[in-house]
């Protein structure tokens, strides 16, 4: 017996050996195999699943284009097999689920089990905060692809975090352009009250002040200020409640079913404002205009991207064939194709450092303009905070669910439908 | 004047569909006493089975309703024979936390499956049809699925009170080794319950899609309401999950535009809270 137990301690000890060994082995490997590990974290499940699961393909369109030869697609490195001589990215996805405490807890793994070299997210600007604060305290590049809350980049302090996507600061004031261009050109259009409808969160409550300070500023009268609860079971209250105050344009912060919901809960309480001009993925989701059929026309949102703009960005198409063989034929949206110009950003940058030192890669981001043929305005550039600084987007309308350009009317290439059609004429 | 009558109408609407949705929670919860965690997540797949075979063989969801309800009939019943039944007799936390795993299950099989895209079932036969009533505006898919409510909560009462099946669920609920004693199959019972638990809800998520878009999530809020229903009306009484489901929606309306859009759960939770405080058994409470 008591053989049999020494017996069994010697091979333990050698099993714990063995084991010790195989985990020591593959780091030397894994250095030769040159590898950068950048975490992704997005809301792959939760209520705005839908957009995360489209940024975590954009992520690893842009990671395959790096990675390999792509001759035939015209964006920075896609002629090119890796960065720095050869080294390949390998994405580790993460899930928040949309909730801040996810999201931050999973930066923290990513930065301290994961070891991760740099993090793209994460979708949510109530996710992106906390969880760029873990990358900040790790001196981790967070690259934010389509995070739009202004307060994300108004941290001065921040060194390596760096946003592509436009802010609800800056798409506040583009809708306050359009109010008063509509003012100034179309017959009787008489805009002077606004309402403002939002998701209780990080995102909706920012959009919403920043709609709050551009409309005082414009001399617009807010008077419907309505938050609602996300993933709510019906918008009836909301809707009644800007029926009631029946503003001559309306603001919407409203993302993914619940923007469905609420069109669907104006067409059931027959109202429509005179314009409505909306943020983010709801309105620029590719499936809204399929899923709405005509009852999603004539509404307005900014646009950074959609296939109707493809003749102004004629690089998209090759990638987007990449993209789509990702997310089953689904083509880029406006916040999708952020990640994607952000990871072949960051990309350029560690070959122009020729570093993987994030702070000499950071400070390369900040002093380089960055070609994006991706981006709207064909460039990336960041200034202290880490906006970027040629962030673009146009104001589309949906007419016969296609998104038209109506301004700035130097790149329309329609004319809006002014007010929007009451439902019972439509 | 108008304004409040709407509020309140609609307010009644969304409260019977709420009702519909809570009474297989209210038998599942009152009679076997199990949390059932995934009850959204049954309201969720009955939604999409009436919006496939909308979408693929373009049966109206006022006909695939029964199917939703017959699929959910089989799930639950499933429910019990696989899991919960092996529940019985431990600790409440196990069926608690069995319900949650197939909730997580269920939730995550639809998003690998279906992917978290919302979908809208067009060109249904009630669609986005309203009619005038006076100045009110009445959206009929939500009268109709009040209507069925309705039918669902009375016949399920019905079948409770008045039939010997039912007398033989409220004799397990009171005292299952007692009524085991008197002849009963109570076995049979909690796998029936769980079944007719499962196709009421069923019946809910099936007409649901002629007017709520179908995703992953969308059970989430709709199970958090129920569970408020059949505490507030009383574990195990159907009128009372009836009573409180209207009584939810109609301050929800009015919390929701009288005090502010936001403020909605806020009055719904505030009110449940306060009920529990005063009356800990709800409304019609054994």
């Amino acid at each position: 017996m008591v053989h049999c137990k020494s017996r069994m301690t010697i091979w333990l000890l050698v099993a714990v050996a063995v084991t010790l060994m195989l985990g020591v082995a593959p780091a030397p490997t894994l250095a030769q195999e040159k590898i950068i590990k950048i975490g992704t974290i997005f809301p792959l499940t939760g209520p705005v699943a839908l957009a995360g699961q489209r940024c975590k393909a954009a992520v690893e369109t842009a990671v395959e284009i790096i990675n390999n030869k792509h001759p035939n697609i015209k964006v920075p490195l896609a002629a090119q097999a890796g960065v720095l001589g050869g080294y390949k990215f390998v994405l580790v996805h993460t899930d928040s689920q949309g909730k801040p405490d996810v999201g931050k807890a999973e930066a923290e793994r990513l930065i301290n089990q994961e070891g991760v070299w740099a993090i793209i997210g994460a979708y949510n600007s109530s996710v992106s905060m906390p969880a760029s604060m873990v990358a900040e305290r790790a001196k981790k590049i967070f690259m934010c692809g389509a995070s739009s809350s202004a307060a994300l980049t108004q941290r001065k302090e921040m060194k390596y975090f760096f946003r592509t996507a436009s802010t609800d600061e800056i798409e506040s004031q583009e809708f306050i352009d359009v109010l008063q261009w509509l003012n100034k050109t179309q017959k009787n259009a008489n805009i002077k009250t606004l309402g403002i409808i939002y998701e209780n969160s990080v995102f909706g409550k920012n959009a919403s002040q920043q709609a709050l300070k551009a409309a005082a500023a414009g001399g617009f009268q807010v008077v419907a200020d309505v938050p609602f609860t996300p993933g709510a079971t019906n918008l009836d209250s909301e809707v009644q409640t800007l029926k009631s105050k029946n503003p001559d344009a309306l603001f919407g912060a409203v993302l993914g079913a619940d923007y469905a919901l609420m069109v669907k809960t104006m067409k059931k309480m027959n109202w429509v404002p005179k314009v409505s001009l909306n943020y983010c993925s709801g309105y620029q989701d590719p499936v809204i205009s399929k899923q709405l059929g005509p009852d999603a026309d004539y509404f307005m949102g900014s646009t950074a991207y959609s296939p109707e703009f493809a003749s102004m960005m004629p690089a998209v198409a090759e990638v987007e064939k990449i993209f789509k063989s990702k997310t089953g034929g689904v083509p880029f949206d406006s916040d999708s194709i952020q990640e994607t110009i952000a990871m072949l950003v960051l990309a350029q940058a560690i070959e122009k450092a020729k570093s993987l030192d994030p702070t000499k890669v950071a400070e390369t981001l900040y002093a380089n303009t960055w070609p994006s043929p991706l981006s709207l305005s064909g460039k990336v550039a960041f200034v202290p905070g880490g906006q970027n600084k040629y962030a673009l987007s146009l104001i589309t309308q949906l007419q016969d669910g296609k998104y038209k350009k109506v301004f700035p009317t130097e790149k329309a290439d329609t004319k809006p439908v002014f007010p929007m059609k009451p439902w019972d004429k439509r | 004047m108008d304004t409040l009558l709407q509020v309140l109408l609609d307010g009644m609407l969304n409260g019977m569909l709420y009702a519909l949705v809570a009474v297989g929670l209210c038998l599942i919860w009152g009679v076997m006493d199990v949390i059932n965690f995934a009850h959204g997540e049954y309201v969720m797949i009955a939604m999409y089975v009436t919006y496939w075979l909308g979408f693929l063989m373009n049966v109206d969801p006022l006909i695939s309703m029964f199917a939703g309800g017959l699929f959910i009939f089989i799930l639950g019943a499933l429910t019990y024979r696989l899991i919960i039944k092996y529940t019985i007799g431990k600790p409440p936390l196990s069926a608690l936390l069995a319900t949650f795993g197939l909730a997580m299950l269920l939730k995550n099989l639809c998003l690998n499956q279906f992917t978290p895209n919302f979908r809208i079932l067009s060109d249904t036969w009630l669609g986005d049809k309203t009619f005038l009533l006076g100045a009110l505006i009445v959206p009929v898919p939500q009268l109709v699925t009040a209507i069925v409510a309705l039918v669902v909560v009375g016949l399920t009462y019905y079948m409770v009170r008045s039939t010997r099946f039912g007398w033989a669920i409220q004799a397990t609920a009171m005292d299952k080794e007692a009524a085991e004693l008197m002849g009963i199959n109570t076995e049979r019972i909690y796998l029936l319950v769980f079944g007719i638990g499962g196709a009421t809800v069923g019946i809910a998520g099936g007409i649901m899609p002629t007017y709520l878009a179908v995703h992953p999530e969308v059970g989430t809020m709709f199970s958090l309401i129920a569970f408020i229903c059949v505490a507030m009306g009383g574990f195990g009484s159907i009128p009372g999950a009836l009573v409180a489901a209207l009584l939810i929606g109609i301050v929800e309306a009015l919390g929701g535009y009288y005090i502010a859009p936001v403020f909605k759960y806020v009055a719904v939770f505030g009110l449940y809270l306060a009920l529990i405080f005063l009356r800990p058994k709800g409304f019609f409470g054994w």
